[in-house]
Formats: C-alpha cells, sequence, structure tokens
C-alpha cells in the first residue's frame, strides 16, 4: 500500500511538472526552476505562465480527479454495482439539465451562476433520486433505476433546451459541460478545496462502514449498521463531493468509475486503502487527461472530459469482458 | 437429550406474529418460544415460512402486527447496533468483496462493538483470536476467501458471527452446499457453542434426520403456522412427517445417538 502511494505520488509529480512546463510555450527546466524559487533574473513572463495558467489548472485537476475517485468509490460500495458511479445519482445529468437552462434562459448570466448552477442541478437530482426511491427504505437496485429514469428524463430536459435555444448560447453550454479544466484560477481552486476539505475528512473517516455496507444490506443490518442512514449519509457526501467537482469542471467522465476499480486492483478491498489510492489514481487520470489533451493537437485544446473518456470507454469494455468471462 | 420445557426460560419469543411481504402473508398468528442455551431446529418444507421467521427473530423483517421479545425485552425498543451485539446471525449465500481474507472478514464482526473514532482494542483482538480458535480457522486467517473451499468459507462466516459476541446465533441452512464431513463438523461447533459457551442457537436445517440428531429443541413447521414443537421425540412422528411434508415414513430410534430417526418409505 505504502509503496503504491509512493509510486502514485511520483507519476502524480512528474505529471505535474511536465504539466508546468509543457504548452504552446515550454519551459526549460532551468527557466521553470528559476520561476519556481522566485529567482531575481527569472522572466516575470514565465511567471505569469506558471501561477496565473498553469498551476491553478494543475492544481484544479489534481482537485476535481480526487473528488471524483472519492465519490466513486463511495457510490462503488454503497451500490455494490460494478459499473455504478456518480452519475447514476443523477448528479451528471442534474448538472448539464441546470447549466443549458442558465445558458439558454438567462439573457447573459454571470459566470459564477453557472458552477452554481451546475451544483445545484445535481444536488436536486440526488435529492430527488433518493427520496423516490425510498419505500420504507432504500435498495441499491431502486436507486440505479431510478437514477436512470430521472438521467435520462433531465437529459431530454437538456436536448430540449439546446435544441431550441441560441446555437451561440448552446455551444457556450456545451462546452462548459465538456468537462475541461481550462477556465481554472487560484481562486476558483481554493474555494474547491476549501469545499471539499470537510466531506473528503469524512469519508475518510466513514471507512468502516463502507467495508460493511458492502456486504449487502441484510448482512451489514445484522451486524449492527443502520444502513439506510448510512447510505443517505454516503449520498450526500458524494453529491457534496462530486456535485462540487462538476460544478468546477463540468462533466469529466469515467474517472469516478475508473479510479476505484484500478485502486481496488492495486490494494485490495479495505476502503482504508482504496480511498487514498483512488484519490490518487483519480487526479493522475485527469491530470494526464488534461496534459494530453492540451498537447496531442495543440494548438486547439481537447477538454479532458473528452479525454478521459477515450480512457473510459475501453476500460468500461474491458471491465464487462472480465466479468463476462468469470462467469464463464 | 432430555429436557423439561418449563425449566428452561425462553430467550427469544415470537409474540401473535404476522409476518408478509406485499399482499403476500407468510406467517400467521405465529407465538415461539425458543429455549435459552439450546439448539433449536426450525424445520418444514420449502415454503413453510422457516427463513422468513428465522429473518424476523434477527430483526431484519419487522412482524405487522405482533412482537419478538429478546429476554422478555421487545427488540423494536433495540438499536440495530444492540441487537448486533447480542444476536449473530448468517443468512443463506453472504457475498463478500473479492481478495478479503478470513481475518478481514471476522473482524468486520467487531462493528457493533466499536465507536466511529474507536480504535481496535485488545477486546476486539481477543474476540477474534477465539471466534478463529473456535471455528478451526487459525491456520487459515490470512487466505482471502475465494480460496477457502465450501465448508471452510462457511466456518469464516461463523467466525465473523461469533466475533459479534452475542449469545444468540441465528443460522439460515448452515449445512446447505456442504459436504457430509463439513456438515458433521459444524453441527459439533454448534453443540460445542451451546454446550460449553453457553449461546442459545437457532437454525433453519433442511435435514429432518440432522435436525433430529443435533438439536435439543424441534420447531416443525407448515404453512407458516407450528405443526409441533419441543424434544426431538415429541416432535418428529410418522403422523407429523406425513402431514406436514405428505412423505409416508418409517421413525425409528438411531442405534447410534438414541434420536429418532425417519426413513421415507
Amino acid at each position: 500500500m505504502t509503496r503504491w502511494c509512493i509510486f502514485l505520488v511520483m507519476v502524480l509529480a512528474g505529471l505535474t511538472v511536465a504539466s508546468l512546463a509543457l504548452g504552446d510555450v515550454a519551459l526549460s527546466w532551468r527557466d521553470l526552476w528559476k520561476t519556481l524559487i522566485g529567482a531575481q533574473d527569472a522572466d516575470p513572463q514565465n511567471a505569469m505562465i506558471l501561477y496565473d495558467l498553469r498551476l491553478p489548472r494543475v492544481l484544479l485537476a489534481v482537485l476535481v480527479g480526487a473528488a471524483l475517485a472519492v465519490a466513486g468509490t463511495i457510490t462503488l460500495a454503497i451500490m455494490r454495482n460494478p459499473l455504478a458511479e456518480p452519475g447514476v445519482l443523477g448528479i451528471n445529468s442534474g448538472a448539464a439539465a441546470a447549466v443549458m437552462a442558465v445558458i439558454v434562459l438567462l439573457q447573459d448570466p454571470p459566470m459564477l451562476l453557472l458552477p452554481a448552477a451546475g451544483f445545484l442541478g445535481a444536488a436536486a437530482m440526488a435529492a430527488a433520486v433518493y427520496l423516490l426511491s425510498w419505500r420504507g427504505g432504500t435498495s441499491s437496485l431502486r436507486i440505479i433505476l431510478i437514477g436512470i429514469g430521472l438521467g435520462s428524463l433531465a437529459s431530454a430536459a437538456t436536448t430540449f433546451l439546446s435544441a431550441f435555444g441560441e446555437i451561440g448560447d448552446v455551444q457556450r453550454a456545451m462546452i462548459w459541460l465538456a468537462g475541461s479544466v481550462y477556465d481554472a484560477d487560484l481562486v476558483k481552486v481554493r474555494f474547491l478545496l476549501a469545499w471539499l476539505i470537510v466531506p473528503l475528512a469524512l469519508a475518510w473517516m466513514a471507512t468502516r462502514e463502507l467495508d460493511l455496507i458492502r456486504f449487502g444490506d441484510e448482512t451489514a443490518k445484522s451486524f449492527g449498521q443502520p444502513v439506510d442512514r448510512v447510505r443517505g449519509f454516503m449520498i450526500v457526501l458524494c453529491t457534496l463531493i462530486s456535485g462540487a467537482a462538476v460544478a468546477a469542471a463540468g462533466l469529466i467522465g469515467f474517472v469516478g468509475l475508473v479510479a476505484p476499480h484500478v485502486a481496488g486492483r492495486l490494494v485490495g478491498p479495505a476502503h482504508a486503502r482504496i480511498l487514498p489510492v483512488a484519490a490518487l489514481c483519480g487526479a493522475i487520470l485527469v491530470v494526464a487527461a488534461d496534459l494530453v489533451g492540451r498537447l496531442i493537437i495543440a494548438p486547439i485544446q481537447l477538454p479532458a472530459g473528452i479525454v478521459t473518456g477515450l480512457i473510459g470507454a475501453p476500460f468500461f469494455a474491458s471491465l464487462l469482458w472480465k466479468r463476462h468471462h468469470a462467469r464463464g | 437429550m432430555p429436557e423439561d420445557e418449563h425449566t428452561v426460560p425462553a430467550k427469544l419469543v415470537a409474540q401473535d406474529v404476522a409476518i408478509a411481504y406485499g399482499d403476500h402473508r407468510i406467517v400467521a398468528d405465529l407465538d415461539l418460544l425458543l429455549p435459552e442455551r439450546r439448539f433449536t431446529a426450525l424445520i418444514g418444507p420449502n415454503g413453510s415460512g422457516k427463513s422468513t421467521i428465522l429473518r424476523s427473530l434477527a430483526g431484519l423483517k419487522a412482524p405487522s402486527p405482533g412482537s419478538i421479545l429478546l429476554d422478555g425485552r421487545s427488540i423494536e425498543t433495540l438499536s440495530t447496533r444492540e441487537m448486533a451485539r447480542r444476536v449473530g446471525v448468517l443468512l443463506q449465500g453472504p457475498v463478500a468483496p473479492d481478495g478479503l481474507t478470513v481475518r478481514d472478514l471476522v473482524q468486520h464482526g467487531r462493528y457493533p462493538h466499536r465507536s466511529l473514532f474507536g480504535r481496535w482494542s485488545e477486546g476486539d483482538q481477543s474476540a477474534c483470536d477465539e471466534a478463529l480458535m473456535l471455528t478451526g480457522m487459525t491456520t487459515l486467517a490470512d487466505a482471502t476467501l475465494e480460496t477457502l473451499s465450501g465448508g471452510q468459507r462457511q466456518r469464516a462466516w461463523i467466525a465473523m458471527t461469533l466475533a459479534q459476541h452475542g449469545d444468540v446465533l441465528l443460522l439460515d441452512e448452515p449445512t446447505t452446499y456442504l459436504d457430509l464431513a463439513h456438515q458433521i463438523e459444524l453441527m459439533n461447533l454448534i453443540t460445542i457453542l451451546v454446550r460449553d459457551h453457553g449461546k442459545t442457537v437457532v437454525a433453519v436445517l433442511h435435514d429432518l434426520n440432522q435436525a433430529a440428531r443435533y438439536a435439543d429443541h424441534i420447531v416443525l413447521l407448515k404453512g407458516g403456522k407450528i405443526r409441533a414443537a419441543g424434544p426431538p421425540y415429541d416432535v418428529i412422528s410418522q403422523e407429523a412427517i406425513a402431514e406436514v411434508f405428505g412423505v409416508r415414513s418409517l421413525v425409528i430410534r438411531d442405534p447410534v445417538a438414541g434420536t429418532p430417526l425417519c426413513i421415507p418409505l
């Protein structure tokens, strides 16, 4: 576990340095070092590139990736379904519908309204999914089915709005939704960090609950876990975490699905180990996706969400393939 | 095993219990006494409500109307955690995540004794060690569950419920899918738990003769109702078997254990 953590931290550090150095204006190691330590003869333009553009961007990618991975780990445990990710709770489709509505229906909405709308849409959908699936208790299958149902309803609303909205507005919404960390700044990074710190700490303290709820409702209950309360609490945590990530960076898919599975394969089934490793994997994925997206067809920037989709789809397929073959 | 029912206090009591799933009523007007420090077997044909009753006794399915009393107190007044400290449950076909070791599994059994921030204590450790020892799983503690045989896996799950340290153990068909040697091993373990550790064990069993041989008390069920309850010799009779299972049989004395032995004709 410690070895994997060290290895992943080193990979993340390497990717971070690469993200700081590479881009339209490549910085040499020497320039990068000088700027970082604030040497006297450092080029002020380099400082601008580093501190105003690249550093916030990579930090935001780290936070968003870790948040999506932790939310994915929680969802996987409480839903006990290998294909469950936070999107199942309606978080993505809710955020998308709310953002599309704000951009299309309001004339020139202030930029700050978009993340707020995204978060509220996500939270409202998660609450609706949970409440509608309540029938004297919850069941993970019911939550998944209702989540899929409400999700497609919200997607229909999004499509409807985009079909009748101004083309310029719709394009703005699509760019926002594509999932990217391009408009990062340090204010946004600080805000996201402050927002995430409490729910992430709570998730970290609740790893034992996650370990137990994964055994199934009845078994967990027979071991004294108040299953419905724990699941409700976890859904709130999940919404706070992934809702904020979506609000900050739009829809970056597959990280919440891939990271927990990779972590589980690396360090075994205990959540005290999975959670930090998944967070590192998520951070690595989004930083790498952003880096690749920036470089692959430069100067055009590919949003990180599209790159993670490109990585995630084959992974998804291999997951299905393995399960299929595991059953014989 | 001779037993005078009136001298043995009831540990678990079902009082005027009805249980339904939706509109489908499975159990009605059930009054059940489960003697303390005894091994009770629930037997009956498929659909007779055995597992449902066990679930209800475990607090996993609330009866309506009616109540379940544990040591004379309704389990509705107990929190999930408190209930788990006193009653261990092993349901059919429990599933564990891949890569879990026996030790990990057994340690989860300490959940109801630990607070949210509680550290792993010496008490927790000794409870786990004892559970592993009783089930003979000490040497396999570091094996992952998927590498074990069915019998070993079942013992690992029983160790998990033993680590809970409840004085009641509810087992739903614990011997199903086990070969003969493992079935006998499990029955012997239950006997030890009851006789030497003062546990009250209630198990749903399919094998009549197994129940008759090992249980102190048998509850014979049909259609959600009790057909007979008491020591094996009072319950297992040719008439009862014919009525409940629709099978003609000969009940003789088991030449080894002296318990009733039912031979279908």
